[in-house]
């Protein structure tokens, strides 16, 4: 007999050695690949304290320091070379110096992540994968020692949830605010243990980097994780790029799903959510002229070239307001080197922005960019919870890069479509 | 050891608490007791005070939600948290807790139920059944997997136990 599947289940299905797989069973998985960053070195605590000594397939490991780089004081730079002499040990397939990007974009440009894998990495956004067509889920750090000392870990299999979009974005609207509107429809926990994937007429018409900020988010949502099942943008992204063999993977057209949320692109407007939830979205148009302190164009959710592109279009021949911090961070040093060729970095420098590092920046919370009291932050990163960016007396909004830039010109929160 | 109750005092916590609440990402690195000092900090200091003298945590929806640092579990544990119970709790939170001994379980009825800071319950890990006085609440069974490991300690002990189980099948 024929089981109709998920994408995710068919994933989970060959990860686990068996023909299908049900929602909600337990299975044993080996993953095809994992990765990590700074907090590596929990894990490499809980790989030595379960008295292990060596890395099972330490040849489908990678780790890239992205958290805190380069380091503020003496106990992380311990950490980060703790960090180095076990991959060095342990001959993991790569390693990526701070500044080479944040973990998620990395393994995505460098062809870590490919269609159809089950990749496990000790981050919530590790979702971000899905954007490939691979079933990207986050561990704790204690996991992933445990992954490293055993080769394997359980997982159950969750249920599926459909997305499945029509029709076409209108003029000065992203990826980022249809996400930002699935997440305010479904709530913090609204697909909480379950799979979402993407479908719909609409779907090939988004881009991996569009992708990756949809599956990046679906951690908004409490999903276990988020996917665009294989597709010719999938392929024609990874051909040539993938570090592994790989076998693209679509649900099957019976399969079943715990639920469906239809959306019309048409009628997404510019969306923000408003501090202190993600789920808090409403229209640009209705809140525009909150005051803002700082913004953000960063984060392994918008800073890729296409991200900076918008920015620096909005941004070009004018200035960042006077009592407005423009933080600049690009998701990697790759698409720091494409956006510095193509002119759109020195247009936002320019403009008066600040450049820093590629990595995670002000989205960890703990290291550059932090708030003051009373402070807003408008951000084109995931998180907006209290406290998320190290002052829990700050604020946070989040919002797409045109809406970014559009604000750090106004001073204020601003639908970029209304720049005169 | 395995489905052996749990029984203790708890503290309530609120909904929509994040991982970013329990603790700060800022005190990651720091030793477990000094994440027990900080533990729920950015709530009222009676919070903190609570949690580090009951053993079992009453929590609103999504507690723990968003980041999935393993550290507020950690902190958590070093505070001497035995349980949590309510939710419904987001995965990964989900996870480093059990990981780290400490047993979850999902049970949407007791929040709200009227319960208070310093009231007793009784857990059944293995049936999800909850006493608190002449009430029960039924939460989400736990699977055999979890209580193995939330017996064992941690997921450090289990995998202890587990590789000294794979060397001796391969010896």
């Amino acid at each position: 007999m024929r089981l109709a599947q998920t994408t995710a289940e068919k994933i989970l299905a060959r990860a686990s050695g068996r023909d299908f797989v049900v929602p909600n069973e337990i299975v044993e998985v080996s993953p095809d690949f994992c990765y990590s960053h700074d907090y590596a070195v929990f894990a490499i605590d809980a790989f030595e304290q379960m008295g292990a000594t060596s890395v099972v397939r330490p040849e489908r490991n990678v780790i890239c320091l992205d958290h805190g780089f380069p380091v503020n004081n003496a106990r992380d730079a311990n950490n980060h070379v703790r960090i180095r002499e076990f991959v060095k040990k342990q001959e993991f397939l790569a390693f990526f110096e701070g500044g080479t990007g944040i973990a998620h974009q990395v393994m995505m440009e460098r062809g870590f992540v490919v269609p159809g894998a089950l990749v496990l990495a000790s981050d919530s956004h590790t979702p971000s994968g899905g954007a490939l067509g691979a079933l990207a889920i986050g561990t704790g750090e204690s996991e992933l020692g445990f992954v490293w000392a055993t080769g394997r870990t359980w997982l159950k299999v969750p249920p599926t949830i459909r997305v499945v979009m029509a029709g076409a974005l209108t003029r000065g609207v992203a990826a980022k605010d249809v996400v930002l509107t699935i997440v305010k429809q479904l709530g913090v926990l609204g697909a909480g243990y379950k799979i979402i994937e993407y479908q719909g007429d609409a779907v090939s018409s988004f881009s991996v980097s569009e992708r990756f900020t949809f599956c990046n988010m679906s951690a908004e949502v409490g999903a276990k994780s988020g996917i665009f099942p294989s597709d010719d943008v999938t392929e024609a992204f990874v051909n040539g790029r993938a570090q592994f063999p790989y076998m693209g993977v679509r649900s099957d057209p019976d399969a079943n799903y715990a639920g469906e949320i239809t959306l019309d692109l048409a009628q997404i407007e510019p969306m923000v959510a408003l501090p202190g939830r993600e789920d808090r979205g409403v229209a640009v148009s209705e809140a525009a002229g909150k005051k803002i302190n700082q913004v953000f164009i960063g984060s392994c959710t918008n800073a890729r070239v296409d991200d900076l592109a918008i920015a620096a279009g909005i941004l070009r021949n004018r200035r960042v307001h006077p009592d407005v911090r423009l933080l600049v961070v690009p998701a990697s040093r790759a698409v720091g080197i494409e956006s510095a060729r193509n002119g759109d970095l020195a247009t936002l420098l320019e403009a008066g922005a600040t450049l820093m590092p590629s990595g995670c920046a002000v989205c960890a919370g703990a290291h550059q960019g932090v708030l003051g009291d009373g402070e807003v932050c408008l951000s084109t990163s995931n998180r907006n919870m209290p406290g998320r960016m190290g002052n829990k007396n700050a604020e946070i909004m989040l919002c797409s890069p045109a809406t970014a830039a559009a604000s750090a010109v106004a001073g204020c929160l601003t639908d970029a479509r209304t720049l005169d | 050891m395995m489905g052996e109750s749990i029984k203790g005092a708890i503290t309530v916590v609120g909904e929509f608490v994040s991982a970013d609440i329990v603790l700060p990402a800022r005190y990651s690195f720091l030793p477990p007791a000094e994440m027990a000092e900080h533990v729920l900090g950015e709530l009222p200091a009676e919070v903190n005070r609570g949690v580090r003298s009951r053993p079992i945590i009453v929590a609103g929806e999504a507690f723990g939600y968003g980041t999935g640092r393993e550290s507020p579990a950690r902190a958590l544990r070093a505070a001497g948290i035995k349980a949590i119970v309510g939710g419904p709790f987001a995965r990964m939170f989900f996870r480093n807790v059990v990981n780290n001994g400490v047993l979850a379980i999902d049970c949407a009825d007791i929040v709200g139920s009227g319960i208070a800071n310093g009231d007793e319950i009784e857990i059944n890990p293995a049936t999800g059944g909850i006493r608190w006085n002449d009430r029960v609440f039924h939460g989400m069974p736990t699977p055999a997997i979890i209580q193995k490991i939330v017996a064992s300690g941690s997921l450090i002990e289990y995998g202890r136990a587990a590789l000294a189980d794979m060397a001796r099948a391969s010896s």
